[in-house]
């Protein structure tokens, strides 16, 4: 037994650490001691009662034989009948009684006494303890109840006589030696049953759960459109396996979301680089003027920039994204801002016939916000305002404080943005018109820029639009203030 | 003035050395950081042109075995990241300037220039140019005695363009300088702006000084 492999193995541990043997040996454990509790509790009553049946029997002999003492001490053939036939005539429970006068002779015995049970030993255990049932071994070690009274003889009493009365017991001792092997025969068979009958049932209630781990298991970035089927499992697991599947489902997203994204930037890198290598192999084909290789010079200069602007802008969101970046707050003036946009933009909205005004509030507005950063998104929105709104129209820039938050609008009467676009204008590259913005040379990439600017600053960017009407942006973000 | 730059791809060194010399400055390349520590602490260069990422011995590293030397020339890193606590960790270190790549080459030698001038600051009351002048003092330009109306904006241009005359300016830096877009902001607005100088400064006089330099960014002079 004590060279049992399992105890080296790696398997053991491993096994220890699955639920099913965790469920198991709990359910076990539990079960067992409620057997235990059960037929220990069984037990001890059973021989309470045991012990209760035999003192009753004892206290009624002496009860009996008393009462013919005291009250017909001269009828022998009755004491005989009780003292020397009744105990003969039973098989089992058999029981001796001996009759003793106040000189210690003997008057009356069941007989067969003497070869069951040492006699002196009887009266040296009873002595001064009337009443009472004392446990003793017989001749050849048979179990026997004891016990010896003083009665008084005759009415009234002439004398008084001593009764010793002794029960053999071994039917009794018997049948609780009987229940102790019952006892630890169902321990031995619920031992072995409970951890195997446990151990079906935790595997069964875990089922669903390997179910679901297998399904995770199979799920990489290619089949990310595989889900768990959630019905059939207890409301605790459907509810794991729904969260699981909307934890899918926003993975999908994402995935889907990045994969669009490279695609994107794919095709944004590759039209400057295949445009600066074409000219530079067209240029290289033949020998060609000063100005047309100046020319093709100047042309790859201009891809370049594009380049470089895609470059910091794609930087730009993928450093805001990550958890490190920290802003440079200092104490801005809202409005000053907002004028400082709106000198830059002057000029080209004025060539365009569009008006750009600045409406500040009654009070100075002042939040600690990183200055560059916010004038960058202010100015992205500007910017795309003007090149959306038709001669005539109106840019407008406003700032208001509302519980808590600061709001920066910036609204136009352009062209507006249809309905079905207005969710995804915040993604990367995303263009309401590509053929549009090819022309005025937008990255795609301005609105994502002012999303995760907002984002950085712990706010948010909403819009809101109507084709034919015009555009709203709100900028709105908490307005902390200056430490 | 002599510039020693620390760079180990070749095409950089190349051309960073072809246009700082014909701007007028003497130029070693060192192609790895071991060498050109070696020769910035033999030879008394005026600047080090220093990349991060280098061989042997990185940027940082020289940088920080530079500062422990007597030699007090200045040191402008190049970096291809733009990580705030990198720049931060360079002016630490005891960087004079530092610039992200891709540069336009026109902008790191105006901070060539900046920074070599740094240490002669000489006040300016008027600038001139052909027939132009600007009063500094009195905020007004006038061309060939012709006061010309400009809006506080536009004089700034013009002075900016006038103070660096020669050099070729970005569209960012133009931005940065006169309206305090300290990014990559729209441009197109820049181009907007001079052409909008332009028409006062110089499309009534035969004389042209404001000259577009295509895909860098405008250049103030006379002659071209």
């Amino acid at each position: 037994m004590s060279s049992k492999p399992e105890h080296n193995s790696p398997a053991a541990p491993r096994l220890r650490r699955t639920l099913a043997f965790r469920l198991s040996s709990a359910y076990s454990l539990a079960g067992l001691l409620l057997v235990i509790l059960a037929t220990a509790s069984l037990y001890i009553v059973l021989r309470a009662e045991l012990d209760r049946s035999t003192e009753l029997f004892l206290a009624d002999k002496l009860h009996v034989l008393g009462s013919m003492l005291r009250e017909r001490p001269d009828d022998e053939d009755a004491l005989r009948e009780e003292i020397e036939l009744e105990s003969a005539a039973r098989r089992y429970q058999q029981f001796y009684i001996r009759l003793i006068d106040q000189h210690g002779a003997p008057i009356m015995t069941t007989p067969g006494m003497a070869e069951q049970l040492d006699l002196a030993e009887l009266a040296s255990r009873t002595r001064g303890r009337p009443g009472r049932s004392i446990a003793m071994a017989g001749r050849v070690g048979q179990p026997f109840r004891v016990t010896s009274a003083t009665v008084a003889v005759g009415t009234p009493p002439t004398h008084s006589d001593t009764v010793q009365i002794a029960i053999d017991v071994s039917q009794e001792e018997e049948l609780l030696a009987r229940y102790r092997l019952w006892f630890w025969g169902i321990l031995l068979a619920t031992s072995v049953l409970f951890p195997l009958v446990g151990y079906r049932i935790a595997r069964h209630g875990i089922r669903p759960v390997e179910e679901i781990a297998a399904t995770a298991r199979r799920i990489t970035s290619t089949n990310l459109r595989e889900r768990i089927g959630s019905e059939g499992y207890p409301s605790e697991l459907a509810s794991l396996a729904g969260t699981f599947n909307e934890m899918l489902e926003r993975l999908e997203e994402s995935f889907e979301r990045i994969s669009r994204f490279t695609a994107d930037i794919a095709h944004d890198l590759r039209t400057p680089v295949n445009n600066i290598r074409g000219e530079a192999e067209v240029a290289l084909a033949r020998a060609r003027t000063v100005d047309e290789y100046r020319d093709v010079l100047e042309s790859s200069l201009e891809e370049t920039v594009r380049l470089s602007e895609l470059i910091g802008d794609l930087l730009f969101l993928a450093r805001a994204e990550s958890p490190l970046t920290e802003l440079h707050r200092e104490n801005v003036n809202i409005a000053g801002l907002l004028i400082t946009v709106r000198d830059y933009y002057e000029v080209s909205a004025t060539n365009e016939g569009i008006s750009l005004v600045v409406h500040d509030g009654a009070e100075p507005l002042n939040a600690a916000l990183d200055r560059s950063l916010m004038l960058r998104a202010v100015s992205n929105l500007v910017s795309n305002a003007i090149a959306h709104t038709p001669p005539g129209g109106t840019v407008t820039l406003a700032a208001t404080s509302q519980d808590g938050s600061i709001c920066i609008e910036v609204s136009d009467t352009g062209v507006g943005i249809p309905a079905e676009a207005l969710p995804r204008v915040f993604d990367r590259f995303f263009r309401v018109d590509p053929s549009r913005s090819k022309i005025s040379g937008g990255t795609g990439l301005g609105l994502a820029i002012v999303e995760s600017i907002l984002t950085l600053h712990g706010g948010s960017a909403e819009i809101s639009s109507q084709l034919g009407r015009g555009t709203r942006v709100t900028l709105r973000m908490p307005a902390l203030a200056m430490r | 003035m002599k510039i020693l730059i620390i760079e180990d791809e070749v095409k950089t060194a190349r051309f960073l050395k072809r246009g700082l010399s014909e701007a007028g400055y003497v130029i070693d390349v060192a192609a790895d950081g071991l060498e050109g520590l070696y020769l910035a602490q033999e030879v008394d260069f005026d600047l080090v042109i220093l990349d991060v990422m280098l061989p042997v011995l990185d940027g940082w590293q020289v940088l920080a075995r530079l500062r422990e030397t007597e030699r007090k020339a200045l040191v402008l890193m190049l970096t291809a990241r733009d990580a705030v606590h990198e720049r931060v960790r360079g002016f630490e270190l005891g960087a004079d300037d530092y610039l992200v790549k891709p540069f336009a080459f026109s902008e790191l030698l105006a901070r060539v220039r900046s920074l070599l001038r740094r240490s002669t600051p000489r006040p300016q009351q008027t600038l001139r140019m052909a027939d132009l002048e600007i009063d500094l003092l009195r905020q007004r330009a006038t061309r060939d005695g012709q006061k010309l109306d400009l809006t506080s904006k536009e004089f700034l241009l013009l002075t900016l363009l006038a103070r660096r005359a020669g050099e070729v300016l970005s569209r960012t830096l133009i931005a940065e300088s006169v309206w305090d877009m300290n990014f990559d902001s729209d441009t197109n607005v820049v181009d907007v702006n001079v052409r909008r100088l332009r028409s006062k400064v110089d499309d009534p006089f035969p004389v042209k000084l404001i000259h577009t330099v295509r895909g860098a960014g405008y250049v103030f002079e006379a002659g071209a």
